[in-house]
């Protein structure tokens, strides 16, 4: 982590690039939809915080958007939910779109660099990354087992993983299970 | 004396065949990847020279924007953001969809992939998903923008769409398209736009030649809910083609011969599947129609080989195995073969056993996936002697080990309509051949040794008793069908067209004071049943009541009022009251609705005859 990131300015517009490599410099972290800096792990300390990694372009991610919102809404004393974007590619008005689309009530962040990637060693888009209130990472993987593989889910989910999460992390108790992979799209595919 | 004909036997509305249609869907994984061709492949995959080509052929129809894929795959940026996925998927064999397994007797538009492509795509991405030199890559695949098959002679849009929610489980949906057609057209081709692509898994057309599904609607055009229908048909006239679409679906063109029949007042009934995206979507589908001048002159058939009456699967049984067989009265071609079950289904099996002995293999899928349900048509048709016994065997998995289990904990299932239910079907689409054109339309045979079959393997069974007694009426055999008929309303006391047809067959085999009975039970049912009315109507006349029969045919002509037996009838009957002019006004109407009808035509001249006398 805390890699040093070299910054060539080598580009013939060299006043855009130098924008675009000052925030890139300054980001090391997440952005918001703004493009300003973000790190949701130092917001509200009183709150467990949830990552929720997705892609547009990825139906499995897309088919999660009611019981993210859902899920969201019935710990929102408990837990701090953030959406991010680890496609580099992704517009700020391409992902607004997205969550007037799906009905997100959540605040949305890039993670270009996978910054948050990888501290919430997200591998596949639906995942998530669960951080107790010292901020430790407690669980990362799938929501719940809804998806069998690409081309089954089941009629209902019959593992909560990410609601167990939560509920553990926020009373101050372990969290039973702390890694389960999802399926979906792999972020590595991104690179 | 006025020489007058009341309705025959042949008037008699019945409901021929009762075809319960099916619709259904779903996915697969098989974890293979056999390291072949390791040694064969390059050593340096690109993108451009090696896997391009692939792609190109085999994901681009679908991955591309307005198909039913979720991304597009069209370049190397698009396979590159999903490389590792789609070694994923092509690797268990879930992507391209395609579910059975290589066998003798090919199928047309196979989807599958050789398992050197397969490997070689996985060699791309463990060395890195290179693409390669600009010079490699193949041109774009070009594709049909809109009809594939031109603009349609006819294009219908459901009136009403439905709005998918966001979630929940998946929606079976049937959209009615009414035909507006004057005359009879015979369609070489359909081309099925379910609405958005993504969000339907598969959908299918049935043809209601009776309006029967009509009467689900809350309201024209309205649609209604429901993943398995039934439909009933006039006459007999076999469902003879599978309308079917799912992802990829290249519209299918009628053979040389072969059409589709539409008359007026044929309905189209579009039975989706569709998939919840997330966020509430719009769905309206349209039907495009390729008629065609010519008259058909080969007629299929759908032959069904079932056995929904065995689907009783325990709680947690893993190998449930149901059967069913069926031995072809006549010499066929199979061209098409569709099976159908729900989410227990794991291992289908379709086999035919020739006079000889040798055992083919129709079809074999050993990973059943209800979301990618399909037809399969065949690259040739398969000869099926006479004698040929045809078999399915279907093994379904009711444990907690089969994910796509609609129960958890599992809990007994039986066969059933809804999708929670399980079904334990396969349609054959066959072409009679061989046979002597004056011994009758050979789908008959057919038709009766398959209803012989069904009553003797589920005596307890309505639909048998009752398609058994819509073949023997369809032969005259008026008693026996009235003894099959007996059978069927005795198993569904209520049922309205079971007692129409039954009271229809008596009052045709000169019992009418028996048939009374079943009619008004029919319209107790239901009231609005225009044959029923019509039935009863006849049956009345035929006992002298002649204004108890008026009555009856004023009725139907307020359910269908362009009707023009109806009309000759309520003409006759008002004759024989001695009510000329009213007789002669219907008798007129009956003309200029159909100018050959011959009743009508009889009387009037008769009855202007008998006026003139006066």
């Amino acid at each position: 982590m805390g890699l040093g990131r070299l910054c060539f300015l080598n580009r013939p517009m060299f006043v855009a690039a130098a924008v675009f490599c000052a925030a890139l410099a300054q980001a090391q972290t997440a952005l918001d939809l703004e493009g300003r800096a973000v790190s949701p792990l130092a917001a509200d300390s009183s709150k467990v915080v949830v990552l929720v990694f997705l892609r547009r372009d990825c139906p499995v991610s897309s088919r999660y958007a009611p019981e993210i919102q859902q899920i969201s809404k019935q710990y929102a004393d408990r837990a701090a939910f953030w959406l991010v974007y680890p496609d580099k590619t992704e517009t700020p008005q391409a992902i607004r779109k997205y969550l007037q689309d799906y009905g997100y009530r959540l605040p949305a962040l890039r993670d270009p660099d996978h910054v948050l990637v990888k501290l919430g060693r997200a591998q596949i888009t639906p995942e998530v990354a669960v951080f107790d209130r010292d901020r430790r990472l407690v669980y990362d993987g799938r929501i719940d087992d809804w998806y069998v593989d690409l081309s089954r889910a089941r009629p209902a989910p019959t593992t909560h993983e990410l609601e167990d999460a939560i509920r553990a992390a926020s009373s101050g108790k372990p969290v039973a299970k702390s890694e389960v992979r999802g399926v979906g799209c792999y972020i590595s595919d991104l690179e | 004396m006025l020489h007058l004909r009341l309705g025959m036997n042949s008037w008699l509305r019945v409901a021929g065949s009762t075809v319960i249609v099916l619709a259904a869907f779903v996915a697969v994984g098989t974890l293979s990847g056999s390291p072949a061709a390791r040694s064969s492949a390059p050593a340096q995959v690109t993108f451009n020279r090696d896997i391009a080509p692939i792609i190109f052929r085999s994901c681009s129809t679908c991955h591309r924007p307005g198909e039913a894929a979720p991304f597009s795959l069209l370049n190397f940026s698009d396979a590159k953001k999903h490389a590792r996925q789609i070694v994923d998927v092509t690797q268990s064999r879930a992507m391209p969809p395609w579910l059975p397994e290589p066998q003798k007797l090919k199928f047309a538009d196979e989807m599958r992939l050789a398992d050197s492509e397969i490997n070689l795509i996985r060699q791309w991405v463990e060395q890195g998903a290179i693409e390669g030199a600009p010079a490699d890559l193949p041109p774009p695949p070009k594709f049909v923008e809109g009809w594939r098959l031109g603009q349609p002679d006819l294009v219908l849009t459901a009136i009403k769409p439905l709005t998918l929610p966001p979630s929940g489980t998946d929606t079976y949906w049937n959209f009615i398209f009414p035909v507006p057609i004057q005359e009879t057209r015979w369609v070489k081709a359909v081309e099925i736009r379910p609405g958005d692509k993504r969000y339907v898994h598969h959908a299918n057309i049935l043809v209601d030649r009776a309006g029967s599904l009509r009467q689900r609607e809350s309201a024209p055009g309205a649609g209604f809910g429901g993943m398995e229908i039934r439909i009933e048909s006039q006459v007999f006239d076999p469902d003879s083609h599978l309308l079917f679409w799912k992802p990829g679906t290249i519209p299918y063109v009628e053979p040389e011969g072969m059409a589709l029949r539409l008359d007026k007042g044929t309905d189209l009934v579009l039975n989706t599947h569709l998939q919840p995206s997330g966020k509430p979507e719009v769905i309206q589908p349209s039907i495009g129609l390729y008629f065609t001048p010519r008259a058909a002159t080969k007629v299929p058939m759908l032959l069904q080989l079932e056995n929904d009456a065995k689907l009783d699967i325990p709680a947690g049984q893993k190998d449930f195995l149901v059967t069913d067989e069926f031995t072809l009265p006549i010499d066929v071609e199979l061209m098409a073969i569709y099976p159908h079950a729900h989410y227990l289904g794991r291992d289908i099996q379709a086999l035919a056993t020739l006079p000889g002995g040798t055992t083919e293999t129709l079809i074999h899928i050993p990973h059943w996936n209800l979301n990618w349900q399909a037809v399969y048509r065949y690259l040739e048709p398969v000869r099926l002697p006479k004698g040929t016994k045809v078999s399915l065997r279907y093994v379904y998995d009711n444990s907690e080990e089969n994910p796509l289990n609609p129960n958890h904990p599992p809990a007994r299932v039986m066969g059933g309509n809804r999708s929670s239910d399980e079904m334990c079907h396969l349609w054959l689409q066959v072409l009679p051949v061989n046979f002597d054109p004056a011994q009758g339309d050979p789908r008959m045979a057919l038709q009766e040794a398959l209803a012989r079959h069904d009553v003797e393997k589920n005596p307890a069974d309505f639909e048998a008793h009752y398609n058994l007694a819509a073949m023997l009426q369809a032969k005259d055999r008026l008693d026996a069908a009235i003894r099959e008929y007996e059978l069927a309303v005795r198993l569904r006391p209520e049922d309205a067209v079971a007692n129409n047809a039954l009271g229809a067959a008596l009052v045709g085999a000169g019992h009418p004071e028996q048939g009374v009975g079943y009619l008004q039970a029919a319209l107790k049912t239901r009231p609005e049943y225009f044959d029923a009315r019509y039935n009863l109507g006849l049956a009345l006349a035929a006992q002298n009541d002649f204004e108890g029969a008026a009555q009856q045919f004023r009725l139907a002509l307020k359910l269908q009022p362009d009707d023009a037996n109806v009309e000759a009838n309520l003409g006759a009957a008002l004759a024989e009251m001695g009510q000329f002019p009213g007789a002669k006004a219907h008798f007129e109407r009956a003309l200029q609705i159909d100018p050959n009808q011959a009743i009508a035509k009889e009387n009037l001249q008769a009855l202007q005859k008998a006026m003139g006398a006066h």
